[in-house]
C-alpha cells in the first residue's frame, strides 16, 4: 500500500466509513447475511473486467488487485477450481484456440487504440452446428471428461482465504457449471433455440452430456475441498434485457431437472448455490425457490421486472439477492450522484433483514469512469451499515 | 378461413412449413403478392411482436417466425418483382465494430426480408468505413447498427460521426438495437431512433418510411 499524502486521501474516506461501521469479519458477515439475518453491514461482492482492477489499484495506490480488494471492503474470494491437466488446448492456424468443449475460440479487441480498449474470448466456429442427427452427435469425439483436471490444490487454494474471508468456487466464465451455455458454444446460439422447437432429442443428446460432466466434475470437487468452499457458484444466462429468451415451459421441460441436480450435489456436501444469469427472468424466481437454490445472482435493474425493491417484497423471505447494480447505463454514463443514489435504493430495498449481497450486475465494463467506480464503493459503505 | 387469415397464424405459430405451402397456394390462386405479404405475413409479425411484447413467445418462438417469413418471401419475390412491385424498402445491417453478437441482428434482418425489405446484412464486427462505404453504394433508406456489450456500442458513435463527415446522415435513417442500447443512448449519440427487439424495430422503420 502506497502511503504518500495523495493515495491516503483518496482512500480516507472509505476506511473512515468502514471503521464506523464493521465489528465482524467477511466470512461472519456474508454468512449471518445469507442466513437472512442483519450483519453489521451488507457483504460486499465485486465483478470488474480486467482493466478496471488495474485502473483502481492505480487509483488508491495497492500494490495489488488483492490488496485492492481488501482496501475496498470486499467480503468474497473467487475460487476458480481446480487445475486443468487434460491435452493442451489445440491451437489452429487461423488464430483460433480450442476450449474445453472442442470449441474454437478468438480474442476479438474492442475499442482498439481507445481509452476504453478491452477484449473478450469469443466463439468462433461451433462443432455441432451441422451435424443433423443424434447418431452424428453422440459421434463427437471432444465431450469434456472430470479426468482432465488435477484436484489435489483446490482445497489449499481456498484454504489461504479462511476464516476471513467468504469463498465462492465461481469455476470459469466459459467453463462455469451450466447447461444451455455449453450448449449454445458446442451447437450455436440459433441452431439451439431451433432445436428446442424443432429436434427436442438433439436439446436432451447435448444436454445429457454436459449435465454429465458437471455431476461429475463437481462431486470431485466438493469432495476435494472438505469444507473449505462457502458458496458454490453456476451460471447460466436464461434473461434476456426485454424478458426471458425461452419460456418458463420450455425452461422446465429441458433444464429445470438439471438445475436442481446441481443444487442438490453441493447441498450433500453442505455448500449453499449461488446462480447467475443476466436480464428479466422474474417468472422463474418461484421454480428457482422450489429447486433449493440459496442465492440469485445478478439482479439486472434495467431489465424489465427485475426491480430490486419489488423482488425483495415479493421473494426476499425465500432467497438471498445478489447484484442490483446497473452496468450497461448508470455506471458508464452517469454521474457519481446517479451512482449514490443507485446504491441507496438498492440498500434501502434489499437490506433489511439480511439476504442480500450488493454487487454489480455483471463485471463493471472498460468504459465506466473512475470517478463512478470510486462513488460506487463509498456509497456501498455509506448505506450498507445497519 | 381465408387463405392470408391461414398464413398470418402460421406465422404466429412459427411453421415453417406450413407458410410456406400456404404462400405456394396463394399465389395459385393468384391472390395478389402485396396481400400475401401485407395481409398474411405482416399481420402475422403484428401479433408476433405483441405477443413477444407482453412476453408469451420468447426467442426461439421468434426465431420460427422469422424464419417462416423469410421462407415466405423468397416464394414471393419473382412474383413482385414480376408486378413491378418494389422493396419495401432499403436496408443495410450489421454488428458494429470489436462485437461479433448477431443473433438479435440476425432476426431484425430475417424479419426486414420477411416484410419485404432488401436487406444487404455486413455480419459480425463492422467498421464504420464498412458500413458508410455501404451506405453510399447501397443508397438505404434504414442503416441499422447492433451490439451486446457497453464498450462495443461506443463504435456507433463512431459510425454517426463518419456518415457526417461524408454528408450522408441526412441520407439515411440510423436506428440502433441490442442489450444495452435505450431511448437515452440512442438520442445521446443521435441516431433516428431505437427498437427494444425486432418486431418493433418494424414497426418503428414503417412509420418512418409512411407505411
Amino acid at each position: 500500500m502506497k502511503e504518500d499524502s495523495v493515495f491516503q486521501e483518496r482512500r480516507y474516506r472509505i476506511n473512515e466509513l468502514r471503521a464506523k461501521s464493521e465489528k465482524m469479519t467477511c466470512r461472519e458477515r456474508a454468512l449471518t447475511a445469507l442466513k437472512h439475518r442483519e450483519p453489521d453491514r451488507v457483504p460486499i461482492d465485486n465483478w470488474m473486467v480486467p482493466e478496471i482492477q488495474k485502473k483502481m489499484t492505480e487509483y488508491f495506490g495497492c500494490d495489488s488487485y488483492g490488496e485492492l480488494l481488501d482496501f475496498l471492503g470486499v467480503d468474497f474470494r473467487n475460487n476458480y477450481g481446480p487445475s486443468y491437466v487434460g491435452q493442451s488446448f489445440k491451437k489452429h492456424p487461423d488464430g483460433t484456440v480450442e476450449d474445453l468443449w472442442g470449441v474454437k475460440r478468438k480474442t476479438v479487441i474492442y475499442g482498439e487504440g481507445t481509452a476504453h480498449q478491452g477484449s473478450y474470448s469469443e466463439v468462433a466456429e461451433s462443432p455441432l452446428e451441422k451435424l443433423k442427427t443424434i447418431e452424428e452427435i453422440e459421434k463427437y469425439d471432444h465431450w469434456a471428461s472430470p479426468d482432465w483436471w488435477d484436484y489435489s490444490k483446490v482445497k489449499g487454494d481456498c484454504e489461504v482465504y479462511h476464516p476471513k474471508y467468504c469463498v465462492i468456487n465461481v469455476g470459469d466464465r466459459l467453463d462455469r457449471t451450466s447447461q444451455l451455455k455449453p450448449m449454445m458454444y458446442l451447437r450455436g446460439m440459433e441452431p439451439t433455440f431451433i432445436d428446442m422447437v424443432m429436434n427436442p432429442k438433439i436439446v436432451e443428446t447435448i444436454r445429457d452430456h454436459i449435465i454429465d460432466y458437471f455431476v461429475g466434475y463437481n462431486h470431485r470437487v466438493f469432495k476435494a475441498v472438505e469444507g473449505e468452499i462457502d458458496i458454490f457458484m453456476m451460471g447460466d444466462d436464461i434473461g434476456g434485457q426485454t424478458g426471458p429468451l425461452l419460456s418458463l415451459e420450455m425452461w422446465r421441460k429441458y433444464f429445470k431437472k438439471g438445475f436442481k441436480t446441481y443444487i442438490d450435489i453441493a447441498h450433500q456436501y453442505g455448500i449453499p448455490v449461488m446462480y447467475h444469469t443476466c436480464g428479466d427472468v422474474k417468472q422463474f424466481i418461484p421454480d428457482f425457490i422450489e429447486c433449493g437454490l440459496d442465492i440469485l445472482q445478478s439482479l439486472q435493474p434495467k431489465a424489465t421486472n427485475m426491480d430490486i425493491k419489488k423482488l425483495k417484497q415479493e421473494f426476499g423471505r425465500d432467497i438471498t439477492f445478489q447484484g442490483g447494480m446497473d452496468i450497461q447505463h448508470v455506471l458508464p454514463l452517469g454521474k457519481p450522484e446517479d451512482v449514490k443514489a443507485m446504491v441507496k435504493y438498492a440498500m434501502d430495498s434489499a437490506k433489511p433483514g439480511g439476504g442480500y449481497f450488493i454487487c454489480t450486475a455483471h463485471n463493471i465494463q472498460v468504459d465506466t469512469p473512475l470517478e463512478n467506480v470510486v462513488a460506487l464503493f463509498e456509497a456501498y459503505h455509506e448505506y450498507g451499515n445497519y | 378461413m381465408d387463405n392470408l387469415k391461414r398464413i398470418e397464424e402460421a406465422v404466429v405459430n412459427g411453421k415453417i412449413d406450413e407458410v410456406k405451402k400456404l404462400t405456394r397456394q396463394a399465389l395459385d390462386e393468384k391472390i395478389p403478392p402485396s396481400d400475401i405479404l401485407n395481409k398474411g405475413l405482416i399481420k402475422g409479425l403484428e401479433i408476433v411482436g405483441s405477443l413477444y411484447e407482453c412476453q408469451k413467445i420468447f426467442v426461439p418462438e421468434l426465431l420460427m417466425a422469422g424464419m417462416a417469413m423469410k421462407e415466405a418471401l423468397a416464394l414471393l419475390k419473382p412474383t413482385l418483382e414480376k408486378s413491378d412491385i418494389p422493396p419495401a424498402g432499403k436496408m443495410v445491417i450489421g454488428t458494429v465494430k470489436g462485437d461479433v453478437h448477431d443473433i438479435g441482428k440476425n432476426i431484425v434482418s430475417m424479419i426486414f426480408t420477411g416484410s419485404g425489405f432488401q436487406v444487404t446484412d455486413l455480419g459480425i464486427d463492422v467498421s464504420a468505413q464498412k458500413y458508410v462505404e455501404t451506405v453510399e453504394k447501397e443508397q438505404p433508406d434504414i442503416l441499422a447498427l447492433s451490439c451486446l456489450y457497453t464498450p462495443t456500442r461506443l463504435a456507433m458513435i463512431d459510425v454517426i460521426k463518419l456518415l457526417q463527415e461524408k454528408n450522408l446522415r441526412n441520407k439515411v435513417k440510423v436506428i440502433i438495437g441490442g442489450a444495452p442500447i435505450d431511448q437515452n443512448f440512442s438520442d445521446m449519440i443521435g441516431a433516428d431512433g431505437y427498437a427494444p427487439d425486432p418486431p418493433s424495430a418494424v414497426k418503428k422503420v414503417m412509420a418512418w418510411l409512411g407505411k
